[in-house]
């Protein structure tokens, strides 16, 4: 089979899904299933798309004839096909997802919302697929104005209009910048073609390093130019977030893979070393504002400022390597980036199908006001556990794979960086990585403690139901894809150096994995690695089988019920640590960059000792918008009011100004 | 083959380290109770602790979830897991135990131990096992960077991560400033991945003092057991990883026996040595700890400049 009509089956399955639902919108249930029925068909497809492309290799097919802009073509290589395949496995599990989540929209304008999720996974797939200048800013434009509509598709409330506002104006910025770094890239025959982009030489090349690396990263959400991406991720629909958050900023990362392996070639040093210091910045900013957030999903979408950062020490350090001439731990930097990529899609798009379950059960995103639903959700909590573990970089589950993969490529970074100052900055940096996963940690206790475990804080969270099984299933999925790459990575690893061995030159692929089945590992200049995630997943067993064996051998003893002890008071919800208090040591630790403000309002009367209520409430000050945002935005407003002057209103004052203006332009030619 | 023999070979050292954990958790037990002019318990007292309390029936709050009853058993595989992958027998002989095992997989299973027993402790709904766990995951927070740093600056000299490599780098290693410096850092984050004074009071569970107690305030009986049986593995893990890694040892063409000597006086030394640093300091307040963790990696940078 050809793979164009398979790319073209993928197209047309979204396509239809868009006009089925424009035109069902009249019929939600009808549109809602036909919709997101053929949205995950046209996900799957996709996959099957990248299977054939790693089975049979790249493929190139043109998609139009001569255009203004000439012919535009499809070329799917091993990047593409990898980004492809992370689309395609999130866009089907959403597309489950959202068949049963979207019933609490059929009120609402569901045919609009199902027919722009459609256009939104499809301009994704356009955006890791075509190689034109034109139609990438094409696809990645509808990408986001299709998520733009998303976010601001609950228009009732202030809060998603003002994040939909904040995500237009930042992702524009964004564009602006990415138009920037292909235009520095067109050569003089003005092709726009990606396979004759070249790029520039001297400090134009730097600028466009520059451009990708704010374009990009502003979809990325890296710090910090994340501003949008905590207003945005929660205000969209549950299903549409899981997407956002898991799928859509990789698609800036497909943006900067792109450019810094393709089109840019091997940078100088400096170029991996400011993108690991913003790595190193947005991951653990990222998770210190993760943690100090009570509302689910705004949590969830600072986490994924802290993944991105992540994602990023790896790619940061593959430049390193690159530079340094090592294309061998260039591999592996690259392809613990890329493994990352895929886990983060994974994991993060089921917290946040968790984190909706949760929603739609208690109407309640706060996370101070729930409690005890292990008990009435037993399956959506044992899969956001799976989650919150995975996220956690703990072994057995996949995060621990990508992690230890960037804890190798950032150990071996004295390779790159001779003497004290490669070794200072993989201390510094693998330290960071670890306070990064510690906060992790600490934070997904947390969510996962609120929201599951002790009582029921509230009467929504006391009358939750468990989800429905369209639900469910989507998370077991990928539950179970967070084990089967944690134990069994080596698979993946081995397509993912095949992914980025034609960028390298010289084929890390011999020198990444082990050949055995059980352990992953290296060797490169001098520095080797192994691991084995499974043997880690048996030891696991081994130890739960033991502590069972002891118990057993041991004979029965039995297990008695009994109240928990609250010094002699009938326990109450009211008596559980709360989020707040969980996250009070880390926050006053971290007070020189928190900045909490604590407020605590108490109504004391009559009685001086017996107070009637207490609230406490702790304000954090994000630095970055203060510093950053703030003075732009009064300098931008201070600007546009001094401009004003020039606009009077009179016409002869506007004809003077062009008369001007002409004047000044023929004077300047004049002079050559 | 070779996986399964280098599997049977980390049971049977995890077995070992298992068995032997109570004796040194007696042994500092002791150890400080002479420090403290205490006759104290007998030197074997946590093997009949540990008896008496596996073969205990066990309370549960009827608030709790299967959660609650399945951490100690995760708490205890992470520690057993653990203990299979430290360097007890590397160094005795070199190629034997894990040949993949890695510093960072031994750091997380401790993580993954914490993760879960953190949860259990908010599970029963009290303010007393929420404050424990919170002051626990704040801990982990500091001293994760800072053992980081210290094992950094073992393994970027042996560049390697993997233990067996760093063990047979830091056996040939000469002692010098640096390596003062390191066994320094590596001591203080010893102190608080342990639960000790200054850090944490391991004899205690009063609120001025709830951490690692705090936290599994609400177990009882066989689950209660467990937990303290895997904190005894953990710790002899943290005091062999120090004892290997950063003290001096005997050359590597020594025989195994004497090898195995060597050590064993190392980690009795060790364990002695927290024995005395516990008698010597009091607890401090919790929001000192961060500057305590960071003295530890400032000690960790300095041992790897000096290298």
């Amino acid at each position: 089979m050809e793979f164009v009509y398979l790319y073209a089956a993928m197209a047309t399955a979204f396509v239809a899904a868009t006009a089925g639902a424009l035109s069902l919108r009249a019929r939600p249930e009808a549109a809602n299933r036909l919709a997101h029925g053929l949205s995950a068909l046209g996900s799957l497809l996709a996959l099957a798309g990248a299977a054939f492309v790693f089975s049979a290799g790249p493929q190139e097919f043109t998609l139009t004839g001569d255009t203004l802009f000439g012919p535009v073509a499809v070329r799917v290589d091993y990047l593409s096909a990898f980004f492809l395949a992370v689309i395609g496995a999130v866009g089907a599990a959403a597309s489950v997802y959202a068949i049963a989540y979207s019933r609490e929209y059929y009120g609402r304008r569901l045919g609009a919302m199902a027919a722009l999720y459609a256009a939104f996974l499809l301009s994704m797939l356009a955006v890791v697929t075509v190689s034109h200048v034109v139609a990438f800013i094409v696809a990645w434009e509808l990408m986001t104005v299709t998520s733009f509509l998303l976010v601001a598709h609950e228009r009732e409330k202030a809060a998603s209009r003002r994040a939909a506002y904040v995500y237009f104006v930042m992702t524009h910025i964004g564009t602006a910048f990415i138009m920037a770094a292909f235009l520095l890239l067109v050569p003089p025959t003005g092709s726009m073609a990606f396979a004759d982009l070249s790029a520039p030489t001297g400090w134009l090349r730097d600028a466009a390093f520059l451009c990708a690396l704010v374009g990009f990263g502003t979809k990325a959400g890296i710090i910090p130019l994340h501003v949008w991406l905590p207003e945005a991720h929660p205000a969209a629909p549950t299903h549409v977030s899981a997407v956002m958050s898991g799928v859509m900023i990789k698609t800036a990362i497909y943006g900067l893979a792109r450019f810094y392996l393709e089109f840019l070639g091997t940078g100088p040093l400096w170029w991996g070393a400011a993108v690991l210091a913003v790595a190193a910045l947005s991951s653990v900013l990222g998770v210190l504002y993760a943690l100090m957030q009570h509302d689910v999903k705004r949590l969830l979408a600072y986490s994924s400022v802290e993944n991105i950062g992540i994602i990023l020490l790896g790619m940061g350090g593959g430049m390193a390597f690159t530079s340094a001439g090592l294309p061998g731990l260039a591999g592996l930097a690259w392809a613990a980036a890329l493994f990352h990529v895929l886990n983060h899609a994974v994991f993060k798009s089921l917290l946040f199908m968790g984190a909706g379950a949760v929603l739609q059960a208690t109407h309640t995103r706060d996370i101070e006001h729930l409690g005890g639903l292990i008990r009435f959700m037993p399956y959506t909590a044992a899969f956001f556990l799976a989650g919150a573990v995975a996220i956690s970089g703990l072994p057995p589950l996949n995060g621990f794979v990508s992690e230890w993969l960037t804890f190798q490529a950032l150990f071996a970074l004295p390779a790159a960086l001779a003497g004290l100052t490669g070794k200072l900055t993989a201390a510094v940096l693998v330290s960071l990585l670890g306070l990064t996963g510690a906060l992790a940690a600490a934070c997904f206790v947390k969510v996962f403690a609120m929201i599951f475990l002790a009582k029921p804080r509230s009467a929504h969270a006391a009358e939750a139901q468990e989800a429905s099984g369209l639900m469910l299933a989507p998370m077991g999925f990928l539950a179970a894809a967070c084990l089967a790459l944690g134990v069994l990575p080596v698979p993946l690893l081995g397509l993912l150096t095949r992914t980025v061995a034609p960028f390298l030159g010289e084929a890390p692929a011999t020198t990444l994995a082990t050949g055995d089945w059980y352990a992953m590992g290296f060797k490169a200049a001098a520095t080797t690695g192994t691991m084995s995630p499974a043997a880690l997943a048996g030891l696991l067993l081994a130890g739960a089988a033991a502590a069972f064996a002891g118990y057993r051998l041991y004979g029965r003893a039995g297990r008695t019920a009994g109240e928990t002890w609250t010094c002699g008071i009938v326990p109450t919800a009211r008596m559980e640590y709360t989020a707040t208090g969980f996250a009070e040591p880390i926050r006053r630790a971290f007070r020189a960059v928190l900045l909490p403000k604590p407020d605590v309002v108490v109504e004391r009367d009559p009685h001086r000792y017996f107070g009637r209520r207490m609230v406490f409430h702790v304000k954090i000050t994000y630095v970055l918008s203060e510093l950053v945002y703030r003075p732009v935005n009064r300098g931008a407003v201070a600007l546009a009011r001094y401009m004003k002057r020039l606009q009077t209103g009179s016409v002869q004052l506007y004809v003077g100004y062009i008369m001007a203006v002409t004047i000044v332009v023929l004077v300047w030619s004049i002079r050559w | 083959m070779d996986l399964l023999m280098q599997f049977l070979v980390g049971l049977a050292q995890a077995a070992m380290v298992a068995s032997l954990a109570p004796l040194a958790a007696g042994l500092i037990k002791t150890a400080k109770a002479r420090l403290q002019n205490r006759r104290g318990p007998g030197i074997l007292q946590p093997y009949y602790d540990l008896a008496k309390f596996l073969g205990k029936d066990s309370v549960a709050s009827p608030t709790t979830s299967w959660l609650f009853a399945a951490a100690p058993t995760v708490y205890f595989a992470a520690a057993l897991g653990a203990a299979a992958l430290a360097p007890v027998l590397a160094p005795l002989a070199f190629g034997l135990g894990m040949g993949f095992a890695d510093l960072f997989m031994l750091l997380y299973l401790f993580a993954l131990g914490r993760f879960f027993l953190a949860l259990a402790s908010l599970d029963a709904g009290s303010a007393f096992g929420g404050m424990g766990g919170s002051r626990e995951m704040f801990i982990a927070v500091l001293a994760e960077p800072a053992i980081l740093l210290a094992l950094l600056s073992v393994a970027l000299p042996a560049k390697s991560t993997g233990l067996a490599a760093m063990a047979a780098s830091a056996a040939g290693v000469k002692w010098t400033l640096s390596e003062v410096f390191a066994a320094g850092a590596f001591f203080i984050v010893l102190l608080a991945e342990t639960g000790r004074i200054p850090v944490d009071n391991p004899d205690t569970h009063l609120e001025l003092t709830m951490v690692h107690e705090g936290m599994i305030l609400e177990y009882s009986g066989r689950p209660l057991g467990l937990i303290h049986w895997a904190v005894a593995i953990k710790q002899l893990v943290m005091i062999t990883l120090f004892a290997v890694l950063f003290l001096p040892g005997a050359p590597l063409s020594w025989p195994p026996l004497a090898q195995a000597a060597v050590l064993a006086a190392k980690v009795v030394a060790t364990a002695l040595a927290l024995a005395a640093a516990e008698t010597a300091t009091n607890k401090m307040r919790l929001f000192r700890i961060p500057a305590f963790m960071s003295v530890s990696g400032v000690l960790a940078l300095l041992a790897l400049v000096a290298r």
